[in-house]
């Protein structure tokens, strides 16, 4: 029956359509009600991982890795082309002729500026990184830590149906892949912006394999920024002799890798771990 | 002379007869392990040997089951080791929880290595390389029950994919404890 329907204006005569009406707004606040009641507890967050302050935290990671590879993403270009410039001109090797010379002064400037972009965005990086890291943290220790025994994890990890096929349930991605920094964490954002949907034993998946990336994260950042400024003192005395370093390349080649990822391995959505695509049992002693 | 003699004779006999007797009587019993590749009729076998007093060699029994079970596994041996650890709670061989134990190390997906009833800041971190150690050779049995006896493919992929998520789990939820410190 489609409550919803519309009779034709004709047929709309209200007194003795009257209880035929009361039924059906009855009947529909009674679906209403039932599908608020089942909603709620779908919904209703016996574990809370991701409050608001989370979320937000994550977006604005998001956003503040866009803009630094946003910054970089002209300067490696550039350099990219001076080093592609370099290599057809076939300069290695001859270092002493002048345009060689004048090239490797130009890469090492562009150089330069790259690390100085690093320098003055990654205290922001660090900052949005760490405040996830911090929230999640207090979050996991309170709330798995504190509040959970190893049984009643397991249970909340198997949400109450042990036998169930999990692969809808279990979030999709498991950090460290070769994606950008701010897409990674834009997945993480959507993924917890759309938590209510998710379920106890994904989140607790989830928080868990942010925090780690973070924390992860958190500790790659301190040891650029301690780099950053060592690298910068190099170049300069480098600027003197116009020489390019293999240390030089290798950083770039880096930092290219952490932003934009590996392209050689460019996997957008990690698959599920080895042990969990289901195979048939194969006995050693088969053929 | 001839009189004595007799006498002797049934003597030495009658203690003999008696000493063997005895001997019989006091004589543990062979405690064999089921010697058919049936299971039901190994579990048969196997109840029998309990009853007559072989039960401290119940674990050695129960992996016995486990062998005969690999040899001809099917979904319906999960049910009948249920009903064999049921009865050995019944008779008094196993208490409730061993059988359930008993039971579930090999054929749940939960893990009896993690039952704990203290907070995981508390008791699961210190002892988190302990516990993972416990899970893994548990998954091994469970690997055992539940896809080499019973054939429950799903069930045993469920239980290694627990292991992993309990594994990440741990690892944050321990790094966000110690940090709290």
């Amino acid at each position: 029956m489609n409550v919803f329907q519309v009779r034709p204006a004709a047929e709309v005569s209200i007194a003795p359509q009257f209880p035929a009406a009361f039924t059906r707004i009855f009947l529909l606040s009674l679906l209403v009600s039932l599908l608020l009641v089942v909603t709620a507890q779908a919904q209703a967050p016996t574990i809370k991982l991701f409050p608001t302050t989370v979320v937000e935290d994550l977006r604005q990671t998001s956003f503040v890795a866009k803009e630094m590879e946003t910054g970089l993403q002209e300067v490696i270009g550039r350099l990219d082309q001076q080093q592609q410039l370099y290599q057809e001109s076939k300069c290695d090797g001859a270092e002493s002729d002048p345009g060689c010379q004048r090239l490797a002064k130009q890469l090492g400037a562009t150089y330069l500026d790259m690390l100085g972009i690093m320098e003055e965005r990654l205290p922001d990086m660090e900052h949005t990184v760490n405040n996830t890291r911090l929230s999640l943290e207090k979050r996991l220790r309170s709330e798995l830590g504190n509040k959970m025994t190893s049984w009643t994890l397991q249970e909340t990890l198997l949400g109450g149906n042990p036998q169930a096929e999990s692969a809808a349930a279990t979030p999709s991605m498991r950090g460290k892949s070769g994606m950008r920094l701010s897409e990674r964490f834009r997945q993480y954002y959507q993924l917890v912006a759309s938590s209510s949907s998710q379920t106890d034993q994904s989140l607790a998946v989830l928080a868990s394999d942010i925090y780690l990336d973070m924390d992860e994260t958190s500790v790659l950042i301190a040891r650029t920024r301690e780099e950053i400024a060592r690298a910068t003192l190099i170049e300069q005395l480098n600027q003197s002799f116009g020489t390019i370093t293999p240390e030089m390349m290798e950083v770039v080649g880096g930092v290219k890798s952490i932003l934009f990822g590996d392209e050689a391995s460019q996997v957008q959505v990690a698959g599920p771990p080895p042990g969990s695509i289901e195979q048939a049992y194969r006995s050693p002693l088969e053929n | 002379m001839n009189f004595n003699y007799s006498i002797v004779r049934a003597l030495a006999l009658l203690m003999t007869g008696g000493m063997l007797l005895a001997s019989c009587a006091s004589s543990p019993p062979p405690c064999d392990g089921p010697q058919t590749k049936n299971l039901d009729a190994a579990i048969g076998d196997v109840k029998e040997s309990l009853v007559a007093g072989c039960s401290a060699h119940f674990e050695a029994y129960y992996d016995d089951l486990l062998e005969i079970a690999e040899g001809n596994p099917k979904h319906e041996n999960k049910r009948l080791f249920s009903d064999f650890l049921v009865w050995a709670s019944d008779e008094g061989i196993l208490s409730q929880r061993q059988a359930r134990d008993y039971y579930n190390r090999y054929f749940n997906v939960k893990f009896v290595s993690l039952q704990s009833d203290y907070n995981n800041c508390s008791h699961t971190c210190p002892r988190r390389g302990k516990v993972m150690l416990d899970m893994q050779r548990e998954l091994s049995d469970k690997e055992r029950g539940l896809l080499k006896v019973s054939m429950d493919n799903a069930g045993y992929y469920r239980a290694d994919e627990l292991y992993q998520e309990v594994e990440l789990v741990l690892e944050a939820t321990c790094t966000a404890c110690s940090a709290g410190q």
